[in-house]
Protein backbone atom coordinates (compact mmCIF):
# COMPACT_ATOMS: atom_id res chain seq x y z
CA UNK A 1 0.00 0.00 0.00
CA UNK A 2 1.17 3.49 -0.78
CA UNK A 3 3.09 4.73 2.17
CA UNK A 4 3.13 7.94 0.96
CA UNK A 5 -0.80 8.80 0.86
CA UNK A 6 -0.01 9.28 4.39
CA UNK A 7 1.42 12.71 4.56
CA UNK A 8 -1.90 14.58 5.24
CA UNK A 9 -3.88 13.47 8.40
CA UNK A 10 -6.79 11.60 6.87
CA UNK A 11 -10.45 12.99 6.74
CA UNK A 12 -12.65 12.09 9.48
CA UNK A 13 -16.45 11.69 8.45
CA UNK A 14 -17.77 9.12 7.01
CA UNK A 15 -17.61 5.58 7.87
CA UNK A 16 -15.79 4.87 4.68
CA UNK A 17 -13.09 7.61 5.10
CA UNK A 18 -12.49 6.33 8.97
CA UNK A 19 -11.85 2.67 7.79
CA UNK A 20 -9.57 3.90 5.21
CA UNK A 21 -7.41 6.02 6.91
CA UNK A 22 -7.53 3.26 10.26
CA UNK A 23 -6.32 0.60 7.88
CA UNK A 24 -3.61 2.99 6.38
CA UNK A 25 -2.34 3.60 9.83
CA UNK A 26 -2.74 -0.33 10.81
CA UNK A 27 -0.59 -1.28 7.86
CA UNK A 28 2.15 1.30 8.69
CA UNK A 29 1.84 -0.02 12.76
CA UNK A 30 2.35 -3.27 11.32
CA UNK A 31 5.74 -2.23 10.25
CA UNK A 32 6.94 -0.06 12.73
CA UNK A 33 9.30 -1.48 15.09
CA UNK A 34 8.67 -1.98 18.96
CA UNK A 35 11.39 1.27 19.80
CA UNK A 36 10.08 3.26 17.67
CA UNK A 37 6.23 2.39 19.32
CA UNK A 38 7.31 2.92 22.36
CA UNK A 39 9.10 6.38 21.90
CA UNK A 40 6.69 7.72 19.61
CA UNK A 41 3.46 6.58 22.24
CA UNK A 42 5.86 8.00 25.55
CA UNK A 43 6.52 10.95 23.48
CA UNK A 44 2.57 11.88 22.62
CA UNK A 45 1.26 10.99 26.22
CA UNK A 46 3.87 11.89 28.83
CA UNK A 47 1.33 11.25 31.69
CA UNK A 48 1.44 7.62 31.08
CA UNK A 49 -0.60 5.14 28.84
CA UNK A 50 -3.89 4.87 29.40
CA UNK A 51 -6.22 2.05 31.25
CA UNK A 52 -6.97 -0.61 28.72
CA UNK A 53 -9.09 -4.13 29.51
CA UNK A 54 -7.43 -6.92 27.24
CA UNK A 55 -10.58 -8.45 25.43
CA UNK A 56 -7.84 -10.86 23.82
CA UNK A 57 -4.73 -10.99 25.43
CA UNK A 58 -1.60 -10.32 22.46
CA UNK A 59 -1.46 -14.38 21.40
CA UNK A 60 1.14 -15.88 18.40
CA UNK A 61 -0.03 -18.37 16.16
CA UNK A 62 0.64 -19.34 12.72
CA UNK A 63 -1.14 -17.84 9.44
CA UNK A 64 -1.59 -19.28 6.31
CA UNK A 65 -0.24 -16.99 3.87
CA UNK A 66 -2.03 -17.33 0.50
CA UNK A 67 -0.53 -16.01 -3.08
CA UNK A 68 -2.27 -16.17 -6.59
CA UNK A 69 0.00 -16.59 -9.49
CA UNK A 70 0.07 -13.53 -12.01
CA UNK A 71 -3.93 -11.50 -11.97
CA UNK A 72 -5.51 -14.73 -12.92
CA UNK A 73 -4.50 -17.35 -11.34
CA UNK A 74 -5.52 -19.58 -8.71
CA UNK A 75 -5.02 -19.09 -5.07
CA UNK A 76 -2.61 -21.28 -3.25
CA UNK A 77 -1.48 -21.60 -0.09
CA UNK A 78 2.20 -19.81 -0.11
CA UNK A 79 3.66 -21.18 3.66
CA UNK A 80 2.66 -20.11 7.36
CA UNK A 81 3.99 -17.32 8.80
CA UNK A 82 4.26 -16.45 12.90
CA UNK A 83 1.58 -13.89 13.75
CA UNK A 84 0.43 -12.23 16.97
CA UNK A 85 -2.81 -10.50 17.29
CA UNK A 86 -4.36 -8.52 20.32
CA UNK A 87 -7.35 -6.82 20.99
CA UNK A 88 -7.88 -4.19 23.59
CA UNK A 89 -10.27 -2.11 24.90
CA UNK A 90 -9.70 1.64 26.30
CA UNK A 91 -11.40 2.19 29.82
CA UNK A 92 -13.67 5.21 29.31
CA UNK A 93 -12.14 8.24 30.74
CA UNK A 94 -12.32 12.26 30.81
CA UNK A 95 -11.13 12.55 27.30
CA UNK A 96 -11.36 9.13 26.17
CA UNK A 97 -14.25 6.94 24.86
CA UNK A 98 -14.73 3.34 24.98
CA UNK A 99 -12.28 2.33 22.35
CA UNK A 100 -11.43 -0.65 20.55
CA UNK A 101 -7.86 -1.34 19.84
CA UNK A 102 -6.83 -4.27 17.15
CA UNK A 103 -3.53 -5.47 16.04
CA UNK A 104 -2.03 -8.16 14.24
CA UNK A 105 1.73 -7.86 13.36
CA UNK A 106 4.48 -10.67 12.22
CA UNK A 107 6.61 -12.19 14.82
CA UNK A 108 6.36 -13.42 18.57
CA UNK A 109 6.89 -9.81 19.96
CA UNK A 110 3.86 -9.42 22.53
CA UNK A 111 5.07 -5.92 23.83
CA UNK A 112 5.24 -4.81 20.40
CA UNK A 113 1.39 -5.82 19.99
CA UNK A 114 0.36 -4.04 22.47
CA UNK A 115 1.43 -0.97 21.62
CA UNK A 116 0.35 -1.08 17.99
CA UNK A 117 -2.72 -2.31 19.44
CA UNK A 118 -3.08 0.72 21.73
CA UNK A 119 -1.41 3.45 18.86
CA UNK A 120 -4.60 2.21 16.99
CA UNK A 121 -7.26 2.81 19.85
CA UNK A 122 -5.79 5.76 20.64
CA UNK A 123 -5.49 6.90 17.34
CA UNK A 124 -9.33 6.55 16.96
CA UNK A 125 -9.39 9.21 20.17
CA UNK A 126 -10.30 12.85 18.57
CA UNK A 127 -8.00 14.18 22.04
CA UNK A 128 -4.76 12.13 20.69
CA UNK A 129 -5.92 11.54 16.76
CA UNK A 130 -3.83 14.30 15.93
CA UNK A 131 -0.51 14.23 18.35
CA UNK A 132 0.04 10.53 17.60
CA UNK A 133 -0.77 10.70 13.81
CA UNK A 134 2.06 13.47 13.39
CA UNK A 135 4.48 11.83 15.86
CA UNK A 136 4.28 8.12 15.02
CA UNK A 137 2.26 7.67 11.71
CA UNK A 138 4.21 10.05 9.62
CA UNK A 139 7.48 9.55 11.17
CA UNK A 140 7.03 5.77 9.94
CA UNK A 141 5.38 6.07 6.55
CA UNK A 142 8.60 8.24 5.99
CA UNK A 143 10.81 5.99 7.44
CA UNK A 144 9.25 2.92 5.20
CA UNK A 145 9.38 4.80 2.00
CA UNK A 146 13.12 5.82 2.46
CA UNK A 147 13.69 1.98 3.45
CA UNK A 148 11.92 0.91 0.18
CA UNK A 149 13.37 3.04 -1.73
CA UNK A 150 16.53 2.96 -0.68
CA UNK A 151 16.08 -1.02 -1.58
CA UNK A 152 15.06 0.25 -5.00
CA UNK A 153 18.10 1.63 -5.27
CA UNK A 154 20.05 -1.25 -4.46
CA UNK A 155 18.30 -3.35 -6.75
CA UNK A 156 18.57 -1.24 -9.61
CA UNK A 157 22.41 -0.64 -9.39
CA UNK A 158 22.20 -4.46 -10.12
CA UNK A 159 20.18 -4.08 -13.23
CA UNK A 160 21.60 -6.11 -16.46
CA UNK A 161 20.05 -5.08 -19.64
CA UNK A 162 19.47 -7.17 -22.75
CA UNK A 163 19.90 -6.08 -25.97
CA UNK A 164 18.36 -8.39 -28.89
CA UNK A 165 18.37 -7.12 -32.52
CA UNK A 166 15.17 -6.89 -33.80
CA UNK A 167 14.59 -9.26 -36.61
CA UNK A 168 11.75 -8.71 -39.52
CA UNK A 169 10.16 -11.37 -40.85
CA UNK B 1 -37.57 -29.39 8.46
CA UNK B 2 -39.99 -27.46 10.86
CA UNK B 3 -38.62 -24.21 11.13
CA UNK B 4 -40.07 -22.48 14.56
CA UNK B 5 -41.57 -18.73 14.50
CA UNK B 6 -39.91 -17.67 17.23
CA UNK B 7 -36.62 -18.27 15.22
CA UNK B 8 -34.34 -14.95 15.66
CA UNK B 9 -32.48 -13.22 12.91
CA UNK B 10 -29.63 -12.10 15.35
CA UNK B 11 -27.06 -13.97 12.82
CA UNK B 12 -26.13 -10.72 11.17
CA UNK B 13 -25.93 -8.31 14.25
CA UNK B 14 -23.51 -6.21 14.46
CA UNK B 15 -20.68 -6.85 17.49
CA UNK B 16 -21.61 -5.05 20.98
CA UNK B 17 -17.89 -3.75 21.76
CA UNK B 18 -18.74 -2.07 24.36
CA UNK B 19 -19.76 -4.86 26.59
CA UNK B 20 -18.09 -7.71 25.06
CA UNK B 21 -16.70 -9.64 28.16
CA UNK B 22 -12.67 -10.88 28.21
CA UNK B 23 -12.54 -14.71 27.13
CA UNK B 24 -10.61 -17.25 29.27
CA UNK B 25 -7.79 -15.71 30.98
CA UNK B 26 -5.30 -18.76 30.03
CA UNK B 27 -7.02 -19.12 26.77
CA UNK B 28 -4.45 -22.84 26.04
CA UNK B 29 -5.06 -24.32 29.60
CA UNK B 30 -8.38 -22.85 30.66
CA UNK B 31 -10.24 -24.55 27.40
CA UNK B 32 -8.55 -27.96 28.08
CA UNK B 33 -9.41 -28.18 31.32
CA UNK B 34 -13.39 -27.22 30.39
CA UNK B 35 -13.16 -29.45 27.46
CA UNK B 36 -11.84 -32.55 30.08
CA UNK B 37 -14.76 -31.51 31.92
CA UNK B 38 -17.28 -32.01 29.47
CA UNK B 39 -15.73 -35.57 28.31
CA UNK B 40 -15.97 -36.99 31.89
CA UNK B 41 -19.04 -35.54 32.10
CA UNK B 42 -20.52 -37.40 28.66
CA UNK B 43 -18.39 -40.52 30.00
CA UNK B 44 -20.10 -40.71 32.98
CA UNK B 45 -23.43 -39.15 32.32
CA UNK B 46 -26.22 -37.97 35.01
CA UNK B 47 -23.51 -37.06 37.84
CA UNK B 48 -22.92 -33.58 38.40
CA UNK B 49 -19.88 -31.77 37.12
CA UNK B 50 -18.95 -28.41 37.92
CA UNK B 51 -16.81 -26.11 35.57
CA UNK B 52 -14.54 -24.26 38.18
CA UNK B 53 -12.49 -22.00 36.01
CA UNK B 54 -13.11 -18.42 36.22
CA UNK B 55 -14.68 -16.93 33.28
CA UNK B 56 -16.24 -13.17 32.89
CA UNK B 57 -19.97 -13.51 31.68
CA UNK B 58 -20.22 -9.95 31.03
CA UNK B 59 -23.50 -8.45 30.02
CA UNK B 60 -24.15 -12.15 28.43
CA UNK B 61 -26.76 -13.52 31.10
CA UNK B 62 -25.71 -17.05 30.13
CA UNK B 63 -24.51 -19.35 32.81
CA UNK B 64 -20.82 -19.75 33.15
CA UNK B 65 -21.00 -23.23 32.50
CA UNK B 66 -22.18 -22.38 29.30
CA UNK B 67 -20.17 -20.01 28.20
CA UNK B 68 -17.17 -21.95 29.12
CA UNK B 69 -18.51 -24.90 27.64
CA UNK B 70 -19.26 -22.89 24.08
CA UNK B 71 -15.89 -20.99 24.55
CA UNK B 72 -14.28 -24.48 24.57
CA UNK B 73 -16.43 -26.45 22.10
CA UNK B 74 -16.95 -24.17 19.35
CA UNK B 75 -14.79 -23.06 16.24
CA UNK B 76 -14.87 -21.57 13.00
CA UNK B 77 -16.37 -25.19 11.84
CA UNK B 78 -18.97 -25.26 14.56
CA UNK B 79 -21.98 -23.25 13.94
CA UNK B 80 -24.34 -22.38 16.63
CA UNK B 81 -27.52 -21.83 17.12
CA UNK B 82 -29.33 -19.71 20.06
CA UNK B 83 -32.71 -20.54 21.03
CA UNK B 84 -33.25 -16.63 21.97
CA UNK B 85 -32.09 -13.96 20.67
CA UNK B 86 -28.75 -12.94 22.59
CA UNK B 87 -26.48 -9.60 20.99
CA UNK B 88 -23.61 -9.89 23.99
CA UNK B 89 -23.71 -13.40 23.95
CA UNK B 90 -23.58 -13.80 19.69
CA UNK B 91 -21.11 -10.90 20.07
CA UNK B 92 -18.74 -12.75 22.13
CA UNK B 93 -19.36 -15.92 20.88
CA UNK B 94 -18.06 -15.00 17.01
CA UNK B 95 -15.46 -12.92 18.90
CA UNK B 96 -13.93 -15.71 20.75
CA UNK B 97 -14.42 -18.53 19.68
CA UNK B 98 -15.19 -17.60 16.23
CA UNK B 99 -18.22 -19.94 15.29
CA UNK B 100 -20.89 -18.50 13.11
CA UNK B 101 -24.23 -18.28 14.39
CA UNK B 102 -26.65 -21.05 12.91
CA UNK B 103 -29.94 -19.27 11.10
CA UNK B 104 -31.67 -22.70 11.63
CA UNK B 105 -31.57 -25.45 14.56
CA UNK B 106 -30.66 -27.96 11.80
CA UNK B 107 -27.65 -26.20 10.45
CA UNK B 108 -26.76 -26.16 14.10
CA UNK B 109 -23.09 -28.40 15.53
CA UNK B 110 -23.01 -26.61 19.06
CA UNK B 111 -26.83 -25.19 20.47
CA UNK B 112 -27.62 -23.21 23.31
CA UNK B 113 -31.05 -23.45 24.77
CA UNK B 114 -31.76 -20.87 27.25
CA UNK B 115 -35.68 -21.30 27.67
CA UNK B 116 -36.36 -25.28 27.36
CA UNK B 117 -40.10 -24.45 28.21
CA UNK B 118 -39.60 -22.72 24.78
CA UNK B 119 -36.77 -25.23 22.74
CA UNK B 120 -38.40 -26.89 19.59
CA UNK B 121 -38.76 -30.39 19.02
CA UNK B 122 -35.57 -32.86 19.60
CA UNK B 123 -35.63 -33.86 15.81
CA UNK B 124 -35.34 -30.59 14.56
CA UNK B 125 -31.79 -30.75 15.68
CA UNK B 126 -28.82 -32.51 13.46
CA UNK B 127 -29.11 -36.06 14.28
CA UNK B 128 -26.50 -37.50 11.84
CA UNK B 129 -26.87 -40.18 9.50
CA UNK B 130 -26.40 -43.63 9.51
CA UNK B 131 -22.26 -43.13 8.04
CA UNK B 132 -21.67 -40.21 9.71
CA UNK B 133 -23.90 -40.28 13.36
CA UNK B 134 -20.68 -37.52 14.14
CA UNK B 135 -22.39 -34.73 12.21
CA UNK B 136 -25.27 -34.17 15.03
CA UNK B 137 -26.23 -31.56 17.02
CA UNK B 138 -24.98 -31.22 20.90
CA UNK B 139 -27.78 -29.41 22.72
CA UNK B 140 -26.75 -27.23 25.69
CA UNK B 141 -29.84 -26.60 28.03
CA UNK B 142 -30.47 -24.18 30.70
CA UNK B 143 -32.27 -26.08 33.57
CA UNK B 144 -33.25 -24.15 37.15
CA UNK B 145 -32.11 -26.33 38.54
CA UNK B 146 -29.92 -29.83 38.49
CA UNK B 147 -31.78 -31.31 41.78
CA UNK B 148 -35.25 -31.14 43.05
CA UNK B 149 -36.79 -32.05 40.11
CA UNK B 150 -38.92 -35.16 39.46
CA UNK B 151 -36.45 -37.83 40.21
CA UNK B 152 -34.83 -39.88 36.75
CA UNK B 153 -33.29 -43.54 36.74
CA UNK B 154 -30.48 -43.48 33.95
CA UNK B 155 -28.81 -46.74 32.84
CA UNK B 156 -26.51 -47.38 30.05
CA UNK B 157 -22.71 -47.02 29.36
CA UNK B 158 -20.53 -45.72 31.90
CA UNK B 159 -23.25 -46.35 34.39
CA UNK B 160 -22.70 -49.56 36.40
CA UNK B 161 -26.04 -49.79 37.97
CA UNK B 162 -28.09 -46.90 37.95
CA UNK B 163 -27.66 -43.08 37.99
CA UNK B 164 -29.98 -40.48 39.70
CA UNK B 165 -30.67 -37.70 38.67
CA UNK B 166 -33.28 -34.62 39.29
CA UNK B 167 -33.03 -31.90 36.86
CA UNK B 168 -35.97 -29.19 37.35
CA UNK B 169 -37.38 -26.69 34.38
CA UNK B 170 -37.36 -29.11 31.90
CA UNK B 171 -40.90 -29.12 30.05
CA UNK B 172 -43.20 -32.26 30.34
CA UNK B 173 -42.86 -34.62 27.86
CA UNK B 174 -38.84 -33.64 26.80
CA UNK B 175 -37.79 -37.37 28.07
CA UNK B 176 -40.49 -38.97 26.66
CA UNK B 177 -39.34 -37.30 22.71
CA UNK B 178 -35.99 -37.64 23.45
CA UNK B 179 -36.69 -41.62 24.17
CA UNK B 180 -38.43 -41.85 20.87
CA UNK B 181 -35.08 -40.65 19.22
CA UNK B 182 -33.26 -44.13 20.46
CA UNK B 183 -34.30 -46.58 17.88
CA UNK B 184 -32.35 -43.64 15.25
CA UNK B 185 -29.25 -45.08 17.39
CA UNK B 186 -26.13 -44.20 15.98
CA UNK B 187 -28.17 -41.65 15.26
CA UNK B 188 -29.37 -38.78 17.83
CA UNK B 189 -28.22 -35.59 20.14
CA UNK B 190 -26.07 -35.18 23.44
CA UNK B 191 -27.19 -32.95 26.12
CA UNK B 192 -25.96 -30.84 28.35
CA UNK B 193 -28.33 -30.04 31.09
CA UNK B 194 -26.41 -26.70 32.50
CA UNK B 195 -26.98 -24.72 35.61
CA UNK B 196 -25.12 -22.21 37.18
CA UNK B 197 -21.18 -23.84 37.00
CA UNK B 198 -22.81 -27.47 37.30
CA UNK B 199 -23.53 -29.24 34.37
CA UNK B 200 -24.46 -33.07 33.86
CA UNK B 201 -24.51 -34.77 30.35
CA UNK B 202 -26.81 -37.40 28.85
CA UNK B 203 -25.24 -38.72 26.05
CA UNK B 204 -27.75 -40.54 23.14
CA UNK B 205 -26.50 -44.09 24.47
CA UNK B 206 -28.17 -43.07 28.31
CA UNK B 207 -31.68 -44.90 28.81
CA UNK B 208 -33.65 -42.35 30.89
CA UNK B 209 -36.70 -43.59 32.66
CA UNK B 210 -38.98 -41.35 34.82
CA UNK B 211 -40.05 -42.87 38.11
Amino acid sequence: MPASSSTSPPPVGSPHDESAARRNWLAILARTPRAALEHGLTAALPDGLPQFDWLRPPETGLAMVRGRVGGSGDAFNLGEATVTRATLRLRAAADIPLTIGIACLLGRDKRRTELAALSDALLQVPAYHQTIYTQLIQVQAQQIEKDREAQRRAAAATRVEFFTMVRGD
Amino acid sequence: MSIPNHQPSHTQERMQWDTLPPGFADPVHDSQSVFRILLDALARPARLFRIETALDTGTTATPVAALAALYALCDFATPVWLASPNQALSSALRFHSGAPLAEQPADAAFAWIDDAAAMPALSSFALGDAESPEFSATLLIRVSSLSGGPELQCSGPGIETTQTMAPLGLPSGFWQARAELAGLFPCGVDLYLICDDTLAGVPRTTRVEEA
